[in-house]
């Protein structure tokens, strides 16, 4: 063999055993084109849509409600680490707010994820009956964080399916989205079962009514202003009424306490050692200066407006919710017992009663003395619960007619009742019975979620609010446009990813 | 095989037929007479070689010669041929090679002499990395080169702390650092390579040296040469040394009883009831100090290495072996590294026209609780935010889990005392390089490596650590194989033709990695006492596994052509396909052309230069720094980060899928287009050398992997998005001041200037960083115009002072509030006040290394630096307070605050003062000169270490970063935060590079 064969046969040895393949195959990751064949592959992907929403940047910790701060049933300490929630309570709150984040990343991040299911679900061999139970639920919790996230930030785009990485659609108007909303939520209440035995989490047939109930009660208030949704709110709201699918739970204070209880219409379930903790209770509503025997303490994130606690109705409700005897630790570990507004506690304020227990595993305590205090629970967060289709179908009747009705009266009395309350004053006007409602759900909710909050935005209370705030609150500044704060600046990442969008007002 | 044993037959029978004749007796010694041990003497035109032992001194049997000619050789000094007699004594001064330009330089499939060189291209000796005592292979890269900047990002031992640029930063996504080349094995693993193993390397800068490695060398490439034995006998080297390291600065942080009267001064300013009595603060001032969390978990710890090797050689063969161990503890408590490397180098030469070179090599690395994040919630962070008036245990001794002021994080001595994070890996690597000279001009060369790595990582968060706490506590194990093979096959022709020199080379390569990865995790173990070792035990148990594989398959061919060893010219065409990408091939050219005017007619009578080397070159190379499957949309599998599962009923985990982010509809190469021009001068027989390079590059489809807007997942997806430019001047001064008989004096300084543009981003202008900084995330920016990395953010005035109350009031503010430039004039301060606010990168860095010999003493020192670069500190915005999880201010600043008799620019506590912002408050000038390193050598007389028959052994001490210079007030202007790898500048709480002490030891023999 001469030279130059010997290095032709090299050569050639060495390409032919190359040739790299350069199409990728990743043996290890699901992609989308060989996915979605199953029911199961279709219930993972449904489950995908409920975990986006549970994570601390997204609805699982107390950020979730950081635009919601300027209601009277919510503030935070002065100083400290609690700015995010200190500007909104200030009515100031900026585009670069890191708390306001997890109300527009987490709803969206839920929506990515229901759009792939109803993008998806069809191509699934299972029955069309399981086929419309999963997309069902995908058109709820889409419908569920486009509510949050047009009532927070008004006008926002509306994605529905897959878009190119590069599409930058423009902020379509607030009517859109809402139609929107009642659009998924009529198909959701066609699709959905009453119930999934087992399963409490899932959304079903009666939570779509409630919620749908609640959106059109707001739509008849600011931006849209359109009270034609009054008789709807109330034929939705009625309608679970009927289905005498749910009741109150007999003692207020237990509805925090129990999970899944009679009246969990819908929530979003935790599971702390599964990763998924509930972190808006336990510690979060705990006073700093409170410590417990084992040395932890709570992160004084919020607490109730000091006129809001003085203005309650006094009532079993009243006393389960809130927390007004703070308990100091001392040298030797036993607690001194002082009132919320004793100079030795540390921000003059009451607190929350209700959140501390969560389910069992939140603060552990007792009249005298605490235990310890735990910042993730497995506690269930309830965004809806019996009591607001009872106070929706109250308010939409009583606004759909000319007066309260009969039903109007039994249903909001129901809630009273059960909170320690007497009855409702009879033969009140329509305007000074919906006022009652509102009231009552300030208290019923208080805390819960900024149900307060968009009461105040969809009836565009700010002034009668800030007229009963007390100076002893976090003062907003003389330079606010009360008029602009209904609604939060779009997350300046958001913004700058989009020269065409124009910040809300103000802002 | 049989013709090998014939000859080695012929040898023996050989050496056996002349062993009668006289044997020639000599010495060989340098300039200064010091014996060079371990010199060749060959007997011109046989195969009789010796070599000089530990004086020098050699005996040759010249054989049947009768005047024999002796070739005397020795690393680092000119050849000499002298005529021997039999019989008689010679004494040889060799003299030391100080043309620099004489030199063989490792270029990257082959080698030139450096004259021939058109690229810029710097190396690092053996001896460079001989004087400092370095764990890690990239510190020998700090402060020595032109155009390399090497920050060590954290003090942490062992992993890859280490940040090298070379000639700035190149691309905004992924990869920065350059392609370190092992032995021709491209990607080697640099942190595998003990740094005593290396020969030499290789810096290629420029894309006229870089375009052979096409898409990888946009980065630059570090060419790595491991050392090999010399003929001769076997030689044993042993080095060690023990090292203290030390923190190199403490924050000064407020004792208890400044803290608990500071948290009643927030209290009072803010309207809130007082935390403490006044009783409770008299009692603390008679005993102030309360815990300092700081020094309760630091650690002054000893760091240990050692090194010993095996080398020798005869003609046809030539071995190393070597092993290294080093044990490092961290700078904070229950933290440490060890290390355990060996390797053999053989090369055979197998007939007249076949070699071959063997090598073997392997890393064993162990660690435990060195991978802390580096944020702010790390327990080295958490000690300068925790509490003082907190003690680490209660009375009972029990651990204090939290504390009601400053930080709500979980104690920060029992998190570090309680976890165990302990990982373990075994990398290995094969690779077989074969020589075929087939004729004199031809050779054909496959150079092929095997490497495989596993590793096993366990870990436990358990009782006593935050996620106890949390009642999410959990034990892990984390287990990968990985293999990568890449096969290189090349043809070099080399001929010349009068004063033509023509090199011709023709690569195809292919390369080819895979790694499997899987991960356990269990939940709530019912208990502890197995630790990590039963997961049985876990409540909650979930368990992931990944699968990656990618190619690369390339094609190059180059041609170097010389004329008269003065004009050179250089082209190379290398032609890269990627698995990664969806245009998988691309083209990387390049040109370069040298001048050697040193050695021009008309330079011949002039005394000044030695050499004059002018130098150009021009070229493309790529970069491919997407992950596998970056372009596939893929459907991810929940359960082990995050949440195992969503649990309809509260107990019951039901799978998830979650469908991954979009994806690019194109990906392509980044390209990465430089020219540059070059200058080596040296003077006065080249005891004064001068290089000097000046640079523009222009990178353009910058990968980016960009944030998908939140209505789009918010995910990351890579994208080819705008273009970029960096442009600099680096300079090399080196020289020898003064060389006397017994005192000499080396120095060295190299200053590098880079500027670096974003040209372009397409649709994305104003790309925020997502993820990144802190108070608010989102801290840094990319906008055409500025340079990579913009912190962003408000820009801080200081405070509102009482005579501009009024002023103040406009915007809601009152005297000693924080003020804001209202950049939009809005009166108003929102986020369209946002501005760009300082800036990571330096405009140049500097390094300065000096060795001092006189007699038997070196005396080695090195200055480094680096000037014009900022720190967004956010250790310091969280020492005071009102930020993310830290309530009340630690740092003893804040007894400087605002009042109304001292209007200082702290701002006081005010409700209606917004300090938790990214703002310009929180940047400082990040400049810094630091003494890297210095060290008192002493060789011992080889009149006394002969008589232990050794040849050389030197003790010496050093110390490392003894101070440094710098307006930074946190604890290192050089560590940085690289969540991203452009995030220059970021300084979040990472453990400081240690302040140490070493004395050390190597011998020969």
């Amino acid at each position: 063999m001469n030279t130059r064969s010997s290095i032709l046969v090299l050569l050639s040895i060495a390409v032919v055993t190359g040739c790299q393949k350069l199409n990728e195959n990743p043996k290890g990751n699901l992609t989308p084109s060989q996915y979605y064949k199953s029911q199961a592959d279709l219930d993972a992907a449904v489950a995908a849509i409920y975990t986006e929403l549970t994570p601390d940047f997204s609805f699982g910790y107390t950020s979730q409600m950081t635009s919601c701060f300027g209601a009277d049933d919510l503030t935070t300490d002065p100083g400290l680490n609690k700015q995010p929630f200190r500007e909104y309570d200030e009515l100031n709150g900026t585009a670069t707010n890191s708390g306001m984040l997890a109300e527009w990343q987490g709803p969206w991040a839920t929506i990515y994820q229901a759009n792939n299911v109803l993008a998806v679900y069809q191509n699934v061999s299972t029955t069309d009956q399981l086929k419309q139970q999963s997309a069902g639920q995908a058109l709820f919790l889409r419908a569920f964080c486009y509510y949050y996230l047009v009532r927070t930030f008004g006008a926002i785009p509306i994605v529905t399916g897959p878009i190119d990485a590069t599409a930058r659609p423009p902020r379509d108007s607030v009517a859109n989205v809402y139609a929107l909303i009642v659009s998924d939520l009529q198909v959701a209440i066609a699709w959905l079962p009453t119930s999934f035995p087992g399963q409490p989490g899932k959304a079903t047939q009666n939570a779509a009514r409630a919620l749908l109930a609640d959106v059109y009660l707001t739509m008849t208030g600011w931006p849209l202003n359109q009270p034609s949704y009054n008789a709807l709110a109330a034929a939705e709201a009625d309608s679970v009424i009927n289905a005498a699918q749910y009741s109150l739970v007999p003692d207020y204070g237990t509805v925090f306490t129990t999970n899944n209880n009679s009246e969990a219409v819908f929530g979003l379930q935790f599971n702390v050692a599964g990763g998924v903790p509930n972190r808006t209770l336990g510690s979060s509503c705990v006073p700093l200066d409170e410590v417990a025997v084992n040395g932890s303490s709570g992160w004084d994130d919020y607490y109730p407006e000091i006129n809001f606690y003085l203005n309650r109705p006094l009532c079993k409700r009243s006393n389960e919710t809130f927390y007004d005897t703070i308990k100091l630790i001392q040298p030797d570990k036993s607690y001194q017992l002082v009132p919320w507004n004793s100079t030795l506690t540390h921000a003059g304020h009451p607190y929350y009663k209700k959140f501390r227990a969560a389910a069992g595993d939140g603060v552990i305590e007792t009249a005298t003395s605490i235990a310890s205090i735990n910042p993730s629970t497995n506690k269930t967060k309830d965004f809806i619960r019996y009591p607001m289709v009872l106070l929706d179908f109250a308010e939409a009747s009583d606004m759909a007619g000319g007066s309260p009705s009969a039903a109007a009266y039994a249903a909001i009395n129901l809630v009273r009742a059960r909170a320690g309350e007497p009855n409702l004053v009879t033969g009140l006007s329509q305007t000074a019975f919906r006022d009652s409602v509102v009231a009552e759900r300030a208290y019923e909710f208080a805390g819960e979620n900024g149900v307060r909050w968009y009461d105040i935005v969809r009836l565009q209370l700010l002034p009668q609010i800030l007229a009963v705030r007390s100076p002893l609150e976090n003062p907003v500044p003389s330079n606010v446009d009360i008029n602009t704060r209904y609604i939060s600046p779009i997350p300046q990442t958001d913004m700058l990813k989009d020269p065409n969008w124009a910040q809300n007002p103000g802002y | 095989m049989k013709g090998l044993l014939l000859q080695l037959l012929l040898l023996v029978c050989g050496f056996a037929a002349y062993a009668q004749q006289t044997p020639i007796k000599g010495r060989v010694t340098d300039e200064n007479g010091s014996p060079i041990a371990g010199a060749t003497v060959n007997v011109k035109g046989t195969r009789t070689s010796v070599t000089t032992d530990a004086l020098g001194n050699f005996s040759i049997d010249p054989g049947n010669k009768t005047n024999p000619i002796l070739v005397i050789s020795s690393v680092g000094f000119t050849t000499m041929e002298l005529p021997g007699t039999p019989g008689g004594t010679l004494n040889i001064g060799l003299k030391s090679e100080t043309k620099v330009l004489s030199d063989v330089v490792v270029v990257g499939y082959g080698s030139q002499r450096r004259r021939d060189v058109t690229g810029a291209i710097s190396t690092v000796k053996s001896e460079d990395i001989a004087k400092r005592p370095i764990t890690q292979t990239q510190d020998a890269l700090q402060g020595t080169t032109p155009g390399v900047v090497v920050t060590q990002n954290s003090g942490q031992p062992g992993g890859n702390p280490f940040a090298v640029r070379i000639r700035g930063y190149n691309s905004i996504t992924g990869g920065n650092d350059p392609l370190y080349v092992i032995d021709g094995f491209i990607g080697g693993n640099i942190e595998s390579l003990s740094p005593d193993d290396i020969q030499d390397m290789q810096i290629l800068k420029d894309a006229s040296a870089t375009a052979i490695y096409g898409s990888r060398g946009s980065n630059g490439v570090v060419l790595i040469t491991t050392k090999k034995g010399h003929p001769g006998k076997a030689r044993i080297s042993f080095s060690t040394w023990f090292q203290n390291d030390q923190m190199p600065k403490e924050l000064k942080l407020m004792n208890a009883y400044q803290f608990a009267k500071t948290v009643n001064l927030q209290d009072s300013m803010n309207g809130n009831g007082a935390s403490f009595t006044q009783a409770y603060i008299d009692s603390l001032q008679l005993h102030p100090a309360g815990t300092d969390w700081q020094r309760a978990l630091q650690r002054k710890p000893w760091v240990q290495n050692y090194q010993l090797g095996l080398s020798g050689g005869s003609e046809d063969v030539n071995y190393l072996f070597s092993m290294s161990y080093l044990d490092q503890p961290g700078l904070i408590l229950n933290q440490w590294y060890k290390r355990t490397t060996f390797r053999s180098n053989v090369g055979v030469k197998v007939s007249k026209k076949i070699d071959v070179q063997f090598n073997v090599y392997g890393e064993l690395p162990q660690s435990h609780n060195n991978s802390y994040p580096g944020d702010l919630t790390d327990p080295f962070s958490q000690a300068f935010q925790w509490d003082p008036i907190a003690t680490i245990k209660d009375g009972a001794g029990n651990w204090v889990p939290s504390a009601p002021y400053a930080s709500i994080q979980y104690n920060p001595i029992a998190q570090a005392t309680n976890q165990a994070v302990d990982g373990n890996s075994t990398n290995i690597a094969a690779q077989g390089v074969l020589n075929w000279h087939i004729l004199k001009t031809l050779t054909f060369t496959t150079n092929n490596t095997y490497s495989l790595g596993w590793n096993f990582n366990q870990s436990v968060f358990g009782p006593n650590t935050g996620n106890g706490n949390q009642h999410t506590d959990y034990a892990q194990i984390q287990s990968g194989r990985g293999r990568s093979y890449q096969n290189s096959n090349f043809l070099t022709y080399h001929q010349v033709f009068g004063d033509h020199s023509v090199t011709v080379t023709a690569l195809y390569e292919q390369a080819n990695g895979l790694t499997l990865g899987q991960t356990s995790k269990s939940v709530n173990l019912s208990n502890y006492y197995l630790g990590y070792y039963n997961l049985g035990l876990g409540a909650t148990q979930t368990t992931a596994s990944t699968y990656t594989q990618d190619a690369l398959q390339s094609y190059m061919g180059r041609v170097n052509y010389a004329y008269k060893d003065r004009y050179m010219l250089d082209a190379t065409l290398r032609d890269d396909g990627s698995s990664h990408l969806l245009t998988k091939y691309a083209l990387f050219p390049s040109f370069g052309a040298a001048w050697n005017i040193g050695k021009e007619n008309f330079m011949a009578n002039q005394k000044l230069f030695s050499d004059l080397k002018l130098r150009g070159g021009y070229g493309i190379t790529g970069n491919q720094a997407v992950p596998a499957y970056s372009t596939i949309p893929q459907v991810q599998v929940g359960g082990i980060e995050n949440a195992s599962g969503y649990f309809y009923d509260g107990t019951t985990a039901t799978r998830y899928t979650p469908l991954g982010g979009p994806v690019s509809k194109s990906l392509k190469w980044e390209d990465d287009a430089q020219a540059d021009v070059g200058l080596d001068a040296s003077f006065m027989n080249g005891r004064l050398t001068f290089t000097a390079d000046a640079y523009h590059k222009k990178i353009t489809n910058l990968l980016y992997s960009i944030q998908a807007p939140w209505y789009n997942s918010g995910q990351n997806y890579a994208a080819n998005i705008g273009k970029m430019m960096n442009e600099g001047l680096e300079f090399g001064l080196g020289g020898t001041p003064v060389k006397t008989r017994d005192f000499t004096w080396n120095g060295f300084f190299t200053i590098s200037f880079n500027k670096n543009k974003i040209l372009d981003l397409g649709d994305n202008n104003n790309l925020l960083v997502s993820g990144v900084g802190s108070p608010e995330g989102n801290l840094q920016i990319l906008q055409v115009g500025k340079p990579m990395g913009e912190f962003y953010g408000y820009h801080f005035l200081g405070t509102w002072k009482t005579s501009e109350a009024q002023q103040a009031a406009v915007y809601g503010n009152k005297p000693g509030d924080s003020k804001y430039q209202d950049v939009n004039g809005d009166k108003v301060i929102d986020a369209n006040d946002e501005t760009t606010i300082g800036n990571g990168l330096p405009k140049y860095s500097f390094g300065f290394s000096n060795t001092l010999s006189y007699k038997n003493f070196d005396l080695y020192f090195m200055l480094q630096g680096t000037h014009g670069n900022q720190v967004f500190s956010e250790t310091i915005a969280y020492t005071w307070g009102g930020v993310g999880d830290q309530k009340n201010p630690t740092t003893v600043d804040a007894l400087n605050m605002w009042s109304p008799t001292n209007e200082t620019n702290n701002p006081t506590f005010s409700k209606t003062s917004n300090n938790a912002i990214n703002s310009s408050r929180w940047v400082y000038d990040g400049s810094y000169i630091k003494l890297r390193s210095i060290s008192l050598t002493y060789h011992l007389p080889q009149s006394l270490i002969g008589r232990w028959r050794m040849s050389n052994l030197e003790i010496y001490v050093s110390g490392q970063n003894l101070f440094c210079i710098t307006k930074f007030p946190g604890y290192d202007p050089e560590v940085q935060n690289t969540v991203s790898t452009f995030t220059a500048g970021l300084e979040n709480g990472l453990i400081p590079v240690p302040r140490s002490y070493t004395f050390g030891l190597r011998t020969t023999f």
